[in-house]
């Protein structure tokens, strides 16, 4: 028994994509939980504020936590691709910290604009970031 | 597309009994949900929610998972975009976890004034206890589920696949999954949370990283590269090299194995209508068309002249009824009829009627044929209008004197006029002349004449570039170090810049004895003047080379059919870019991806590849082994003989071989190494929870709302779920 909330055109009635607003298993409906017209962002706390919440330190460190079970970082040397082509590239541009592969790539590299620079750096996380 | 929706509203909620569990997986790409004990979740969708605006209504509305594009156009989703519940594994945001459980538990038809049924609802591994108990809430408050578990996916994944005998009960389970890896040990069937390991990579960086690359390779088809199709094009053709080295050498070297390997994705395209040669109806039809135009501008033309020829003949007679009038009336009342009718005198009545007669003759007659004769007539009287320049000055009176100066100056006017436009006459000549030579040459010749063309170009080009260069580079010299190759070229400041340099400075340090006096005299100010003439000057002289570069360009534009005028190639281009005097091809609509079709599942194994700073897959397994707190060299063994795949991000053709050979370089030579595949990697996780819910003892595992309230948090926190039963 779905009670759509407003008057559909049929297909989309048929499709049922649009969630009711009323459901009857539900003991608060979402409408009274969340009213409208208060900000809807109620402002959840993101990963990292619930990670500071919980207070690791306060614990054991050899017990799991969400923390100390990440992976260190890597012992073997980084594998050095070119950016744009993907190739091993030995080589890389002192002005903009490009990797290459050839001098093809490199002709390449000096015609791109800077925002493309910018973002094939983002790829490797190396983009410059103003603060 | 091999992860599909099902979405179907099932009808036998009802006949499941309330110790019935619920079964859900939580993921990060999709929501499954089902009944404990079945073999497959009832339904499957994207772990999303948009709440776009109903074009029609104007209601906000709320959709679940992802539907039918074609459906979505009755909705506005300028303002709303997909959002998930999660931040990287762990769920944060729990209002759009409440949709999504209200549109799982709406679809499996439940009704009733609760759900009735205990639930089993993964989880991540080490789940922080403010995200669990906030999930136990709502589950609780607003669902009113009697009792809840929480387990991990991949740990019910191995046991699933422990149970059918593909692993054994000591080994280790690999789970790429959509935003994170993980690698967790079993002993004794029992994962041990101590020694596992967590990276943050997983499908959606691969997917991400894909559509990046293509974004920037072919910046123009920017908008059709979306996530989905993206995501398309990464399960249909993503793979893993065994080797990254030698496969990229391979695709370097060109050959024909690495044209087999390159996949192509054409875009729709239209060519577009050839125009064949104008037919000699077209051709008539044009013509006929053109010579209408004219007629009728010609008409207009005609009917304007014939209007003010009319009104002009009209005031002509006005004034002539004036003047005659005037003749009639007495010397005293002249003034006052003068007066009504706005003239002040008679000569000014005379005079404006000899201007009338004059326009209408113009509008009348051969306008040039008369304008020529009247030049002339002008010229012969000319030298009776200054009759007092001939005369010499001491017999001229003052007056006459004055008049004579400014008879003078006429003349000297008119004639200058006379002598600029004879100049101009012999220089039009002149170039009909020249032009008519070109033509002549061209017909003779036609190649020669190109050659000689294309030369004349190239150096005055050149020559254009070069002071172009010597100009920016005197001003430019802290500007933008993008300049391609401006560095060092061209800072020789030429002789003007020199001079220019030297007077800045003797002015400005010349008095150094202490006091500035600079200004104080009025020729300082000079200086500028100085300096400013010195930038103009050099700026005036490749003007001439420019015009001239510019009328060879243009006639080599009309007829050389090859030739790309330098201007229009801005250094600044990206290769890519078509160059807009050929038309656009077929091929300019392919993307054309061979390399990035197993750069992006690299990613796993070197996350470094994407700057995050962690261990891949591989080296994970090492990581993780290492960790285990009792290190017998058996147990080793049995974990390596024994490493389950699993996770939707372990699809990729090549991962299992790939896996082996990495595992195998960090282990003792010699040891066993299996790797297997789940039997389901997507599905096996339900499947395992499912399983596991339908055992008798899971009731020991759940806890409920009473147990919740009293036992409070620090006892959430601890818990975990015994998964040998």
């Amino acid at each position: 028994m779905r009670n759509p909330p407003v008057e559909m055109e049929p297909e989309v009635i048929e499709a049922e994509m649009v969630l009711p607003t009323y459901l009857s298993f539900k003991k608060v409906q979402m409408h009274e939980k969340y009213p409208k017209g208060q900000a809807r962002g109620r402002h959840w706390k993101h990963l990292k504020q619930i990670i500071q919440a919980e207070n690791y330190q306060n614990y054991p460190p050899d017990e799991p936590n969400y923390v100390n079970i990440e992976s260190p970082p890597s012992m073997n040397p980084c594998k050095k691709i070119c950016d744009i082509t993907g190739f091993e590239a030995p080589y890389s541009d002192p002005r903009t910290t490009l990797r290459y592969a050839n001098t093809e790539v490199f002709k390449h590299i000096r015609l791109i604009p800077n925002e493309s620079v910018q973002r094939y750096l983002a790829l490797r996380n190396a983009q410059v970031v103003l603060k | 597309m091999p992860f599909v929706s099902q979405t179907s509203l099932q009808s036998d909620y009802t006949l499941f009994s309330s110790n019935c569990p619920i079964v859900i997986d939580n993921g990060g790409s999709n929501f499954r949900i089902g009944w404990a004990g079945e073999t497959d979740p009832r339904i499957i969708f994207r772990n999303i929610v948009q709440r776009p605006r109903h074009k029609a209504t104007g209601e906000t509305v709320t959709i679940v998972g992802d539907h039918d594009p074609a459906l979505m156009k009755y909705f506005d989703c300028t303002r709303s975009s997909p959002r998930s519940a999660f931040d990287s594994n762990v769920v944060y945001q729990f209002e759009i976890m409440e949709y999504i459980l209200d549109y799982g538990f709406e679809r499996m038809g439940a009704d009733g004034s609760q759900v009735d049924h205990p639930v089993l609802i993964t989880e991540c591994v080490c789940n922080p206890v403010q995200s669990r108990s906030k999930m136990a809430e709502l589950l609780f408050e607003t669902y009113g589920v009697p009792s809840v578990a929480f387990g991990v996916d991949a740990a019910f994944s191995y046991k699933y696949n422990q149970q059918l005998g593909i692993c054994d009960k000591d080994g280790l389970v690999v789970c790429p999954g959509f935003t994170t890896t993980h690698v967790i040990p079993f002993v004794d069937g029992e994962p041990v949370y101590k020694a596992c390991c967590r990276t943050n990579i997983g499908g959606f960086h691969v997917s991400d990283y894909l559509k990046q690359l293509l974004s920037l390779k072919y910046p123009h088809h920017m908008s059709r590269i979306t996530w989905e199709k993206v995501e398309d094009l990464k399960m249909e053709h993503c793979y893993i090299a065994t080797d990254y080295a030698s496969e990229a050498r391979l695709f370097q070297k060109g050959g024909k194995e690495a044209e087999d390997k390159t996949r192509c994705w054409q875009l729709p395209w239209v060519p577009p209508p050839v125009e064949g040669l104008p037919s000699e109806e077209e051709i008539a039809r044009k013509a006929a068309i053109k010579e209408r135009q004219g007629q009728r501008l010609r008409e207009m033309a005609e009917a304007k002249r014939s209007s003010r020829i009319n009104e002009l003949e009209n005031e002509l007679q006005g004034l002539e009824f004036l003047l005659q009038q005037l003749g009639n009336v007495e010397e005293k009342d002249i003034a006052c009829f003068l007066a009504e009718t706005g003239y002040v005198s008679k000569q000014e009545i005379e005079s404006s009627r000899a201007k009338v007669m004059q326009s209408l003759r113009k509008a009348k007659g051969e306008p040039k044929g008369e304008q020529a004769e009247t030049e002339e007539k002008v010229d012969p009287s000319a030298a009776e209008k200054y009759p007092l320049i001939n005369i010499s000055d001491n017999m001229l009176t003052p007056e006459q004197l004055k008049e004579k100066k400014k008879q003078l100056f006429l003349k000297t006017t008119s004639e200058g006029r006379q002598r600029a436009k004879q100049k101009r006459f012999e220089e039009e000549l002149e170039r009909e002349r020249q032009n008519q030579q070109d033509e002549e040459k061209r017909l003779e010749n036609p190649e020669l004449y190109l050659e000689q063309l294309r030369a004349k170009h190239r150096e005055l080009s050149e020559k254009v570039e070069q002071r172009k260069r010597h100009k920016t580079n005197g001003n430019h010299t802290n500007g933008n170090h993008n300049l391609s190759g401006g560095v060092g070229r061209g800072e020789r400041l030429n002789a003007a810049q020199k001079e220019r340099m030297r007077l800045l400075t003797t002015a400005a340090f010349d008095r150094g004895k202490g006091e500035d006096t600079f200004g104080a005299r009025d020729e300082d100010w000079q200086l500028y003047k100085l300096m400013s003439k010195d930038n103009d000057e050099d700026e005036e002289g490749p003007d001439a080379y420019e015009a001239e570069l510019a009328r060879i360009s243009s006639r080599l534009q009309d007829i050389d059919p090859n030739f790309v005028s330098k201007s229009e190639l801005v250094p600044f281009q990206p290769v890519v870019e078509v160059p807009s005097f050929r038309p656009l091809s077929k091929e300019d609509f392919q993307i054309v991806f061979g390399v990035e079709r197993f750069r992006c599942p690299e990613i796993l194994f070197h996350p470094n590849l994407v700057g995050v700073d962690q261990v891949g897959v591989d080296e994970m397994a090492g990581v993780s082994i290492r960790r285990l707190p009792s290190r017998s060299q058996g147990l080793n063994e049995r974990m390596t003989n024994s490493i389950l795949l699993t996770g939707g991000s372990c699809l990729f053709p090549g991962i299992r071989e790939r896996l082996e050979a990495g595992i195998r370089m960090i282990r003792p030579c010699g040891s066993p190494i299996r790797v297997v595949r789940a039997s389901d990697p997507v599905l096996d996780a339900w499947r395992g929870a499912a399983v596991y819910a339908a055992s008798l003892q899971f009731p020991g595992q759940t806890f409920s709302k009473t147990d919740y309230y009293e036992k409070g948090e620090d006892w959430l926190r601890r818990y975990t779920l015994r998964y040998t039963l």
